[in-house]
């Protein structure tokens, strides 16, 4: 189980840590229900005396056998004639002592287990391992039936056999946790400087391993009271209390079925389920804690376009693919204002042309990328702007109209090729799935030898088409995918960033790949990375993004000998030339800003070099520098001219 | 490491389990002081011949162990004797001939008893572990689809809700239901109906088995749910399923041939681990239905005491659920192709 321990600060004294869980906690309505049934109960079992009517296991009177519920007996009255309602809240106590102490055993032992197997390793973490993967397959209630039958069935004993028994998966979780733990830095620092096993231990991996300790502690609990209900209603209960299953043992073996007596049969195990709901409600919380997880995903719907309307319908041009004013914002539900991932971004690509798309990590490149094929996530909106493909408005299209046009119209080849890929399929099927959906009347016995020849095409055997993805290196995945992405003849591939995680040489034969392809097929590339040398030798136009805005957009000489955007000039300062072999190169100080915090005026202005008043002040509007479509958003222009 | 040296290694493992368990097995019927035939020997009214006819009956004559001298620092039993000639090894050899000892309550071998009952329980479970399995993932993949919407919350919280129930409680409740309803309350089939064509007594079977196998589903369906839920919410959130969505397929192809394998992985394992609870569910509810099955026959000898059948229930149990855990592995490996490599 792997946690976000950032949530859990060291170093912060343990009223303020608890303070900030109890703030993440209240958020989980499921964490909180559950805390209040569990506190309820723990209340009834602690004043039972004060709520109970009659005494404990007091029979009221031995002719008041199955009474029904009166204003007397608020749940009636069971087979020795005592009152149901008394015995339920005693009940509770004896219930909830033994889950409580039987967990405690279990999560001592399991902790201890987990701690040492995880922190020692070697031999003992063998051992240990061994024997809980032993006792986790040997199933636990049968074998506690048969100790609790060949010993005395005292509630003890039952706490005992319950808890020495029920250790197996916290053994397991504590020692994934300490295996976790044991290898960060303040560890591994601790080690260095030769503090003893013990202080490392109780001063830095216990306070990192007691969160799951504690959620772990919730479960095991809730599995101790089922099964010290289901061993007493098994006839193996401590005869002399009485607890809720023990109530239930009796009820239904002394006739409360055949005398129609549902409430001596349906308020003790009501009982039973509040609790263990109530604990597995507060288990949730805390794991929501721990662990938080957003619950979205790809199929999720994606949020329906949005037009301003004020502006009149643009006329699309003959380009092949066209943004124009192109507005993405990330919304949340928390009200908080949205993320402007991208604003007001237009550009155009015509056949057999290739558009590089530069900025640094975090301009929206990507976003825009994946609104050109409403590919966002649920959050992402297309809140303004159309998106042109030969002619069509791909931002009016219906979902299955949309499903046509991707992969036959415009593929896309996404970086990180380990997850692009499906792991449980082979790659060749995976190409042919393109092919089999997007052209039906493609003869079926026809379709391997064209999987074959397009990773040819790429430069993959053919003997490698029924390997799966784990079985290729990295840079063959990229190809494979680049492969997928021309199954279908489109006519536009976007390839976002696909050679970032790769090394020199490969990064090289790619490129080399998709600039052959372009000029064979007659492809049009949108080619998005942060590395503008990259882009300097194959593209036709180049746009500049930053912090969601166009930084410049313009042809490729003009990028690198007059870019007007300060960006740029940082970009351009910032990649070896070889030309000019004693030039300093220089990074950009700073980090791009936060989408959901932008600065005011220009996006541009706490990290640029030329800054002047007014960036602070007014956002730059976009400027045409010459005829030829060059592009800049940036007040100097006006200044200069 | 390749599949078949793996599944050498998790056969080899299971083996050894095995032997652990039927270890376990000898040693906590004589260590646990419970067993009536021995507290039967201590009763001082017996007498003296009395008590030496009994111990020979029960094989209490003969030593527990052999000292295994070169094993153990400290003397366990009697190193005197012939390790063939003592009680550890006559249960094992009786073991390797099926034989289970005779039952104490009716006097016939346990073999025979737990074989006619094995039958009953593998039915019961069968059915409804097939059922909560294919209805819990329908409701999951439903649930991790339509994720943040009220039908996933519903589906989450009848889940837990179902998670939170008592199997024995489930079936009493659905017992009082059903006794109201026309349903036979108890056994796998009316007497007399040995003598009805075949179909008819499937019928009289199937009716007996609705609500036991009703209640199974209920309480094993809450999990399956969960954790499918939880699982395919992962997968679609994984950048081939991105992959996936712009190559056009469409919503219902992407669950299909896309993320249901991937996401069915957990759920085997899920479903291997809770074999064992799977049994202790099926030993509540043959106790509430008097299904005749190994779950009742348990529930029955711990009322009569009857500790031979106790024992032998126990150990059939526990190699069945070690095997049956053996053979989800085997799916696992099956259902994914990194496994085999690593």
């Amino acid at each position: 189980m792997q946690t976000t321990l950032q949530t859990v600060e060291r170093s912060n004294p343990l009223g303020v840590r608890f303070l900030g869980f109890w703030n993440t906690f209240k958020k989980s309505r499921t964490g909180v229900l559950g805390l209040v049934m569990l506190t309820v109960i723990i209340l009834v079992a602690i004043f039972a005396p004060l709520l109970a009517p009659y005494g404990r296991l007091e029979t009221v009177s031995i002719s008041d056998i199955y009474k029904p519920p009166s204003a007397l007996h608020l749940f009636g009255t069971d087979d020795a004639g005592q009152d149901v309602f008394s015995n339920f809240v005693f009940g509770a106590r004896v219930s909830l002592t033994v889950g409580f102490f039987a967990a405690f055993i279990s999560i001592i032992i399991g902790g201890t287990f987990g701690l040492v197997a995880g922190f020692f390793g070697g031999r003992w973490e063998n051992f240990i391992m061994r024997f809980t993967d032993i006792m986790l397959v040997i199933p636990d209630l049968p074998l506690m039936v048969v100790i609790v039958a060949l010993t005395k069935p005292s509630l003890l004993n039952i706490i005992f056999v319950i808890g020495l028994l029920g250790w197996t998966t916290t053994a397991r979780v504590v020692r994934s946790q300490t295996l976790a733990v044991k290898s960060r830095k303040f560890v591994l620092r601790a080690r260095a400087i030769g503090a003893s096993r013990g202080h490392i231990i109780s001063r830095h991996i216990l306070p990192l391993v007691m969160p799951i300790l504690v959620v772990q502690a919730v479960l095991v609990i809730s599995l101790a009271i089922l099964n010290e209900s289901a061993l007493s209603f098994l006839g193996l209960g401590d005869p002399t209390t009485l607890s809720w299953g023990q109530m239930l043992n009796y009820a239904f073996g002394r006739g409360a079925m055949s005398a129609g007596a549902w409430w001596a049969l349906v308020f003790p195990g009501f009982g039973i389920v509040w609790v263990v709901l109530g604990l597995t409600l507060l288990g949730q919380g805390l794991e929501q804690v721990l662990n938080p997880r957003l619950d979205t995903h790809h199929l999720m719907p994606s949020r329906p376009v949005v037009q301003n309307e004020a502006r009149a319908k643009p006329v699309p041009s003959q380009a092949l693919l066209e943004a124009l004013n192109l507005s993405i914002h990330y919304v949340n539900d928390e009200g908080r204002a949205p993320a402007r991932a991208v604003e007001n971004v237009s550009f155009t690509l015509n056949e057999g042309e290739l558009l590089g798309l530069v900025g640094e990590s975090g301009c929206g490149k990507t976003t825009l990328m994946l609104a050109l094929l409403r590919l966002l996530p649920s959050a992402g909106q297309i809140v303004d702007g159309r998106v042109y493909f030969h002619g069509r408005d791909l931002t009016a299209l219906s979902e299955v109209e949309m499903n046509e046009i991707r992969w036959s119209g415009i593929s896309i080849v996404f970086q990180g090729a380990m997850n692009a890929l499906n792991p449980v399929r082979t790659v060749g099927d995976q190409i042919a799935e393109a092919i089999i959906k997007h052209i039906p009347l493609y003869p079926r016995e026809g379709i391997p030898a064209r999987v074959t020849e397009l990773l040819d095409l790429v430069g993959i055997a053919a003997d490698q088409r029924d390997h799966f993805p784990h079985q290729y290196s990295g840079g063959m995945r990229q190809r494979a995918l680049i492969a997928m992405a021309l199954a279908c003849n489109p006519q536009v591939i976007i390839a976002d960033e696909p050679t970032t995680a790769l090394d020199v040489m490969i990064q090289a034969q790619i490129l080399e790949l998709l600039d052959l392809l372009r000029k064979k097929l007659g492809l049009a590339i949108v080619f998005v990375t942060h590395d503008l040398g990259i882009v300097a030798e194959m593209c036709d136009k180049v746009l500049v993004m930053y912090g969601g805005v166009t930084a410049e957009y313009a042809n490729v000489d003009v990028i690198y000998n007059d870019s007007q955007h300060p960006y740029t000039q940082e970009l351009l300062k910032a990649f070896p030339d070889l030309t000019k072999p004693k030039k300093k190169l220089t990074s950009i100080p700073g980090y791009p800003p936060r989408l959901d915090a932008l600065p005011a005026g220009c996006r541009f202005a706490p990290r640029c070099p030329a800054v002047f008043d007014r960036c602070h002040a007014e956002e730059p509007s976009l400027h045409q520098i010459g005829n030829d479509g060059h592009i800049a958003s940036c007040h100097l222009i006006e200044r200069t001219r | 490491m390749n599949l078949t040296r793996a599944i050498l290694r998790k056969a080899a493992w299971s083996v050894f389990t095995i032997l652990f368990v039927i270890i376990l097995n000898f040693f906590l019927f004589r260590v646990l002081p419970g067993d009536p035939a021995r507290a039967g020997i201590r009763d001082p009214r017996l007498k003296k011949e009395a008590v030496e006819m009994l111990r020979v009956r029960f094989g209490l004559d003969k030593p527990v162990i052999n000292c295994f001298e070169s094993l153990n620092p400290i003397t366990l039993g009697d190193c005197n004797v012939n390790p063939l000639d003592t009680q550890f090894f006559i249960y094992v050899r009786n073991l390797t001939q099926g034989e289970l000892g005779i039952s104490y309550h009716t006097n016939r071998p346990v073999a025979d008893v737990l074989a006619e009952r094995l039958w009953n329980t593998v039915l019961l479970i069968g059915a409804g572990q097939i059922l909560s399995i294919i209805i819990g993932v329908a409701l999951g993949v439903f649930a991790a689809w339509k994720a943040r919407t009220y039908l996933d919350y519903g589906a989450v919280a009848a889940s837990l809700v179902a998670w939170s129930l008592p199997t024995f409680w489930l079936g009493i409740i659905l017992l009082f239901w059903g006794s109201s309803n026309g349903f036979p309350l108890a056994g796998k089939a009316t007497p007399g109906m040995s003598s009805m064509p075949l179909l008819q007594q499937w019928g009289d079977i199937a009716r007996h088995m609705f609500l036991p196998t009703l209640t199974y589903t209920i309480v094993y369906l809450g999990e399956y749910t969960l954790i499918m839920r939880s699982s395919l919410v992962d997968v679609l959130s994984e950048d081939y399923i991105l992959t996936a969505k712009a190559k056009g397929l469409s919503a219902f192809q992407i669950l299909k041939d896309h993320a249901l394998k991937n996401a069915m992985l957990p759920l085997v394992t899920v479903i291997a681990i809770n074999l064992g609870f799977t049994v202790a569910g099926a030993i509540q509810i043959e106790a509430v239905f008097s299904w005749p099955g190994l779950g009742s026959a348990i529930y029955e000898a711990v009322g009569r005491r009857d500790f031979p059948i106790l024992q032998g229930a126990f150990l059939l149990i526990a190699i069945a659920v070690i095997i049956a855990n053996f053979l989800a592995d085997l799916t696992y490996h099956w259902l994914d192709p990194r496994v085999q490599v690593e």
